[in-house]
């Protein structure tokens, strides 16, 4: 797959499941720190800011307002999400 | 009463009429977007962000000439449309995020350009916008703005933004050039150009794309006719209410470090 031109969405690209390359770039809106993603609840943890934001058809949500209060014990850094840089 | 969050107000107000905006002919060709995305001819390498995306009309005439584009927007409906359309022009480097321009969820100098059209006129916190978009665009990388301008004149002003919220409540403000100049410096870019662009409304299209209530639509049409006759002449208000308004392209950069 030619990943420099064309576009970094795979096949299953519009399915719920995001593609972890897309993940690249992202931040947390409220932190700005990494993010990870939790593939079992299909959401974007932020542990800094303690929110997982909803993805929704394929569209990641990074309104605060939407987002899921987590406690500490959810946001391990080892956690087996994948975790970017 | 209850209380009406702003981004409430822009996610249902372009919620419900994501379709009509995708279809809008005043959106989907226009001299203002045709030299918006000509600034991406020969950017292939290029990653942009598309900052208010609404029906996505930046973003599908900039995605064929770059590496990929972001299509970010308040209302998921807007973003869902954007999605659906992208796939089915098999534009397939386009993504789409959803969230609010005060606070961009991407990292530092992540985007080669930022584009926004038709947008900054609803964000509450202009400054807020444009640093965010500032932060996120690379040194040396290009911040282009479309949107429409109030010729600033006080009398003109006052009318305009008032039967732009009329026509729509979750308007928040039409800068004029200036202004428009001054927000850009205070968010550390440097101006690069500006262009201007006259657009014609045509009423009916105009209310019906924000599913305007009646009352809000007489309401205007009563502005219309009673308004000083230098208001009339500035927009080239016709009998049926269609009209001209200023919409301006600015395009800034970042200092390259």
């Amino acid at each position: 797959m030619n990943r420099r031109r064309r576009s970094p969405l795979s096949d299953n690209k519009r399915s719920a499941v995001i593609d972890p390359k897309l993940l690249e770039l992202l931040a947390c809106p409220l932190t700005r720190g990494p993010l990870t993603y939790d593939e079992e609840r299909n959401e974007l943890v932020s542990p800094l800011a303690h929110l997982a934001f909803p993805v929704r058809d394929g569209i990641p949500i990074m309104l605060a307002s939407e987002a899921r209060q987590i406690g500490d014990d959810v946001v391990k850094p080892d956690k087996p999400g994948r975790r970017r840089r | 009463m209850s209380e009406t969050s702003h981004e409430t107000l822009v996610g249902s107000q372009f919620g419900s009429r994501a379709e009509a905006y995708l279809k809008s002919a005043v959106h989907s060709k226009s001299e203002d977007l045709e030299a918006l995305v000509g600034l991406m001819a020969g950017r292939s390498e290029a990653r942009v962000l598309d900052l208010g995306c609404g029906g996505g009309h930046v973003t599908f005439n900039v995605a064929p000439l770059v590496r990929e584009i972001v299509a970010y927007d308040l209302s998921r409906e807007m973003l869902g449309v954007v999605e659906k359309a992208a796939r089915e022009r098999h534009l397939s480097n386009v993504v789409t995020r959803q969230g609010a321009v005060e606070k961009l969820p991407f990292e530092d100098k992540s985007f080669d350009a930022v584009l926004s059209r038709f947008s900054a006129h609803h964000w509450t916190d202009l400054d807020a916008g444009l640093s965010e978009a500032a932060r996120v665009v690379k040194p040396g990388g290009m911040v282009a703005i479309a949107d429409t301008v109030t010729p600033g004149v006080p009398l003109l002003d006052t009318y305009f933004q008032a039967i732009e919220l009329l026509r729509d409540c979750s308007h928040v403000r039409n800068y004029s050039r200036s202004e428009w100049e001054a927000a850009i410096a205070r968010a550390g870019l440097v101006p690069q150009s500006v262009r201007a662009f006259r657009l014609r409304l045509e009423f009916r299209s105009w209310v019906e794309r924000m599913n305007t209530p009646d009352v809000q639509v007489r309401a205007i049409r009563a502005l219309q006719t009673s308004v000083s006759a230098a208001a009339t002449f500035y927009f080239e208000t016709e009998p049926d209410g269609s009209h001209k308004i200023d919409v301006a392209l600015f395009t800034a950069s970042k200092r390259p470090r």
